[in-house]
């Protein structure tokens, strides 16, 4: 029965259970831990479906009589069954390996361009202005700033959004991508990434990907307004929310109303996201495990 | 080298390339540059250069010529697009992380920008500075 369980409870976190999680706004108030919980559901969901796929071969064996065992259909079902967990396994591996490779080569090439063009005179003077990142100044009538995340970090803002910003704005926007840096937000980022493309259909990885990438932007917007203060952070954010991004503007919303999530919500996140892996793992595996073992003459 | 001193260097040769109005020889650059600095050093930074693709090498008799292989207006929008293209539809990569942008307007304004006059935007290619086109 546990190859069955353990189905139900991949489907469940393939499906309903993101689904639900990324319309709701409590996530919002605690954005560390509702990462962690979904760290811990799309790694349940991975073990799930893996762990299904090979203790369906194994019960199915035992359930059988010893004359059944021989049997084709049963030689082909465990063959499927088996083919299924490692196309599961590769498939997020392959991917992971891959994503990372093009990304770092992407990145050196985007940080080795940056420097190029960098206004040196520019930088050179902001430097002092609280990132501890090397700081790059680009020409551009768009107002931007983002991190380049890696070995060698790199902060880029472009002359727009400085005249846009004011003195303190600016240093809550360089604490805010500091912070993502910090952090290795991107690492985050990767693994939910590398989920969507290894299996971007009948789960709701993009959900999950979307999601995840608003709470580390919330995160770092937090790690900002602490270093520098909420009118700081929520005047950069009306800065770029010009353009109607509804992401910018639920970042700059949720500053404004200076929601704080509780500790009891945090904790509770935690013990939720610690459940979600434990709880199949205690009630479901271990059970199974002790009966297979031994059966399979393993363990005694 | 250091680092540091390096991309300083990179930059000071490439504010040469985009001032000049043709294509410099290294002894014409390494004059250019104001600092005690081996001719060697500049050819060898030019080299860099030329292989990402930023820097155009073409032959003049028995030397070699180089030029901006695009704008510095073009590379940073380049650029531009290439961080918000992360942030796209379609992210596949999570290049630069993280940007804060104005939206998604200003990024269609800005890829319009720069396929209206320049047919396809060029994609950056090492050591291929040749068919990169110039604005």
């Amino acid at each position: 029965m546990a190859s069955v369980w353990l189905a139900v409870l991949a489907l469940a976190l393939a499906g309903p259970v993101p689904s639900a999680l990324a319309r709701a706004r409590w996530p919002q108030r605690v954005p560390r831990a509702a990462i962690v919980l979904w760290q811990a559901i799309a790694v349940a969901a991975v073990l799930a479906a893996v762990g299904s796929a090979l203790a369906a071969p194994e019960e199915l064996l035992r359930a059988l009589g010893p004359e059944d065992r021989e049997g084709t259909p049963v030689i082909v079902a465990v063959a499927v069954a088996a083919t299924l967990a490692g196309l599961i396994v590769l498939r997020l591996s392959g991917v992971l390996v891959l994503l990372a490779v093009r990304t770092r080569r992407r990145r050196a090439r985007h940080r080795d361009m940056v420097d190029l063009l960098d206004h040196a005179e520019r930088s050179a003077v902001l430097g002092g202005s609280g990132a501890k990142a090397v700081l790059r100044v680009l020409d551009g009538a768009v107002p931007f700033a983002y991190c380049v995340p890696g070995r060698a970090p790199r902060v880029v803002i472009t002359e727009a959004a400085l005249d846009t910003l004011d003195a303190d704005e600016l240093r809550a926007v360089l604490a805010h991508e500091q912070a993502h840096l910090d952090a290795r937000h991107d690492l985050v980022r990767e693994g939910f990434v590398a989920l969507h493309q290894a299996f971007p259909v009948l789960v709701r990885s993009r959900q999950a990907r979307d999601v995840v990438g608003l709470l580390l932007e919330m995160l770092a917007d937090d790690a900002a307004r602490h270093r520098c203060s909420d009118a700081a952070m929520a005047g950069a954010l009306e800065a770029f929310v010009a353009g109607g991004d509804p992401e910018v503007v639920s970042r700059l919303e949720r500053v404004r109303a200076r929601r704080c999530g509780g500790r009891a919500l945090a904790t509770g996140t935690y013990l939720a996201a610690a459940a979600v892996v434990v709880v199949p793992t205690v009630a479901i595996v271990i059970p199974w495990l002790s009966v297979a073992l031994p059966a399979a003459g393993v363990l005694r | 080298m250091c680092d540091v001193a390096l991309g300083e260097l990179e930059r000071a040769v490439m504010a040469q390339l985009w001032a000049a109005r043709g294509p410099l020889t290294v002894r014409e650059v390494h004059e250019g540059l104001e600092r005690e600095l081996a001719y060697t050093t500049v050819m060898t930074v030019l080299g860099r250069l030329a292989k990402k693709g930023v820097v155009r090498q073409e032959r003049d008799g028995k030397a070699y010529r180089y030029a901006a292989a695009s704008t510095r207006e073009q590379l940073t929008a380049e650029l531009m697009l290439d961080a918000l293209g992360d942030v796209g539809e379609d992210r596949t990569a999570a290049l630069v992380a993280f940007v804060d942008r104005v939206g998604p307007e200003e990024a269609a304004a800005l890829r319009a920008a720069l396929m209206d006059g320049r047919g396809a935007v060029p994609a950056p290619r090492e050591g291929d500075g040749a068919t990169t086109p110039e604005s």
